[in-house]
């Protein structure tokens, strides 16, 4: 990595910081000029103006807004990432970071079912391009693509628990036998577009010369796929992994509220909704900075597995 | 079916007539050759008509319910062709009238969100350049990576306490009368979709404005003098529309399935107006799906059928484009 990479990451990052603040601004206003506010949650329907001010002096939202959001970017910078009303007397960290990671450990696995299936499933679409299996292949997972999450888990809950009657369905620990249903409803519908991709991919690298070289030297079928074709066409691939990982750690909503997990996705709505400002600002600022930085994670790998690719001049054309 | 259309493409018997047609509907009549991709079309056509006529269409009125127990919950028959839902309200009719949301909600968002944002930004990023382009892509890059389903909820959320007072002043003062507060629901989820809704398209329609920006007959047109407006609307915009198109048709089962899944959550458009989203939200659940399942198979079975459509089509206009690509190398 040449000094032209690291410039061009330290641009990146910069660029990562008014961007940031715009996002944390508008989210910000957002919460604080919606009309319900989190003493209407804590308090319920009556309460007296007297309860109400000393709320409100508890969490500074007495000051003027402008005043709250310095402050809350100064605890910020300290690392604070403020209260959590809904959850009242625990910071929005402690509420945050142990139900992230249970969602973390989910998505973790879900990834590696999509792409290990997404990957093989295009392929194989795209070997078989020409014949009827391609498009059947392709448009068999785009219709499983189709079907909304929570329609998914209610037909998937139905057909394995009630039907078969081989799973159970409540919420165990991430490691039970009992997210399997979970989980399958949740990397089913991903696998299309990974496939898609993957067969796009494929579809290029045939068409290259050291295809037919290593064709016409005689090399195994199964060797030219394996080390001349996957290979090269997993490269682009990388961008859609980096890209996905952050995602992870924000889980899947409709399949925790469908399966009663207590991730993140369940924890946001509820915070969306009660509302818990810092917990949402907290959230929403976590997911964008982990994406900013898988962007610039990406950029640095592939400097570093294809020299090719110059940073700075050709990417992001 | 596909074999077919790359014998056709790549036999040169066959494709001397392809030279010599008019370019305008070339990709319209690639298109047509896919089985696949002329099914998904006309599902998507009865589709948008069904929607746009619902009410014409409809054998009973959107809220005419029947809350008889033998009314309610019924199973298919000659009265009701998809049974009847709780309310003992006709499950044809509220699937239509589901229809006429999603029909409006993808065209609203199709042109508000996808022309005019996704177009617009990615022609200005693109030939501009410099500072309105990392600007434009940079804020494109996070919004696309922010957890997106939590903004809309967050859009949504902020602004449904304000419903009531904006739906009721709408129905005093203006000719609206009920359709007020459907028109104002709508409003905010149009609200919550379409800052996400250009991200994919203004990419695409940028990285296009890049490699034709460099053609000689821009250059030629540029010192001939034509304004940027010109050049733009003459020049560009012709040979950006087609991947522009094809990159909407592909976002758009992810952008009608937001409202769907807002609706769900009782956050986009819910009772007594009807959406996929309420609807499946009425008639979900594994054990209840057990004892009816004629009710979530009409309600959820046209939206799956409408998503698969348009991804099919997405991927054949993908396909079309790809292989002519590959020829032109």
């Amino acid at each position: 990595m040449g000094p032209g990479l690291a410039g061009y990451i330290i641009r990146r990052l910069l660029w990562a910081v008014p961007v940031l603040f715009l996002i944390s601004i508008t989210v910000f206003a957002m919460l604080r000029l919606a009309p319900g506010s989190p003493i209407d949650a804590i308090l319920g329907q009556r309460y007296t103006e007297e309860q109400a001010a000393v709320l409100r002096d508890k969490y500074g939202y007495d000051d003027p807004l402008p005043i709250q959001y310095v402050k809350y970017i100064g605890n910020l910078a300290q690392g604070d990432l403020g209260v959590s009303t809904r959850h009242r007397d625990f910071t929005a960290s402690e509420i945050i970071w142990p139900k992230v990671w249970i969602s973390t450990q989910i998505g973790f696995i879900a990834l590696i079912i999509v792409f290990g299936l997404g990957i093989p499933v295009g392929i194989y679409a795209a070997m078989a391009r020409g014949t009827f299996i391609d498009p059947l292949t392709i448009s068999f997972w785009l219709a499983i693509e189709a079907v909304p999450t929570f329609v998914l888990a209610t037909l998937a809950s139905w057909f394995f628990a009630l039907k078969l009657g081989i799973v159970d369905l409540g919420y165990e620990g991430v490691w039970s036998p009992n997210m399997i249903v979970p989980i399958m409803v949740m990397t089913l519908p991903g696998v299309a577009g990974v496939a898609r991709f993957m067969r796009a991919s494929v579809i290029g690298v045939l068409g290259e010369d050291y295809i037919r070289t290593a064709r016409a030297k005689g090399l195994k079928e199964q060797t030219v796929v394996i080390t001349h074709i996957t290979r090269n066409a997993l490269l682009p691939m990388i961008t859609v992994i980096g890209l996905s990982l952050p995602g992870i750690t924000a889980g899947s909503l409709f399949v925790e509220v469908g399966f009663g997990i207590p991730g993140i996705a369940n924890e946001s709505l509820q915070a969306v909704l009660a509302p818990d400002y810092d917990v949402v600002l907290a959230l929403v600022l976590f997911g964008a900075t982990l994406f900013v930085l898988a962007n610039v994670a990406i950029d640095i790998l592939y400097g570093f597995i294809d020299p090719r690719v110059r940073v700075g001049a050709g990417r992001g054309q | 079916m596909a074999s077919d259309v790359s014998a056709a493409i790549l036999a040169p018997e066959f494709s001397e007539p392809e030279i010599a047609a008019p370019r305008r509907f070339r990709t319209l009549r690639e298109l047509l050759r896919k089985k696949i991709a002329v099914l998904a079309i006309g599902y998507l056509l009865l589709f948008y008509v069904c929607g746009i006529f619902a009410p014409l269409i409809a054998p009973y009125g959107l809220n005419e319910q029947e809350l008889t127990v033998e009314a309610r919950l019924q199973s298919p028959s000659s009265d009701h062709i998809l049974g009847t839902d709780r309310l003992g309200r006709d499950m044809f009719t509220r699937v239509l009238y589901s229809a006429r949301t999603t029909v409006v909600f993808t065209i609203v968002i199709m042109i508000s969100g996808g022309l005019f944002l996704g177009l617009g930004l990615g022609l200005l990023a693109g030939y501009r350049g410099g500072w309105v382009d990392t600007a434009i892509m940079r804020t494109g890059e996070v919004l696309s990576g922010m957890p997106t389903l939590i903004l809309m909820l967050a859009i949504t959320a902020s602004f449904r306490g304000r419903i009531n007072s904006w739906s009721f002043w709408l129905e005093d003062h203006t000719f609206l009368g009920d359709d007020a507060k459907t028109l104002v629901k709508f409003t905010i989820i149009s609200m919550a979709t379409v800052p996400f809704a250009w991200l994919g398209s203004s990419r695409i329609v940028r990285s296009q404005v890049l490699a034709i920006r460099e053609q000689a007959y821009i250059t030629a047109a540029e010192s001939l003098g034509a304004g940027t407006p010109r050049i733009l609307f003459r020049h560009v915009l012709p040979g950006v529309m087609p991947l522009f198109l094809v990159g909407l048709s592909s976002g758009m089962a992810g952008i009608a399935g937001a409202e769907v899944a807002l609706s769900y959550l009782g956050l986009g458009i819910d009772d007594p107006a009807a959406s996929f989203g309420n609807l499946i939200g009425d008639v979900n659940g594994s054990r209840f799906f057990e004892q009816y399942p004629h009710l979530l198979i009409a309600g959820a079975g046209p939206v799956i059928l409408f998503f698969f459509a348009w991804n099919l089509l997405g991927d054949a206009l993908v396909d079309v484009f790809d292989r002519r690509q590959n020829q032109r190398r």
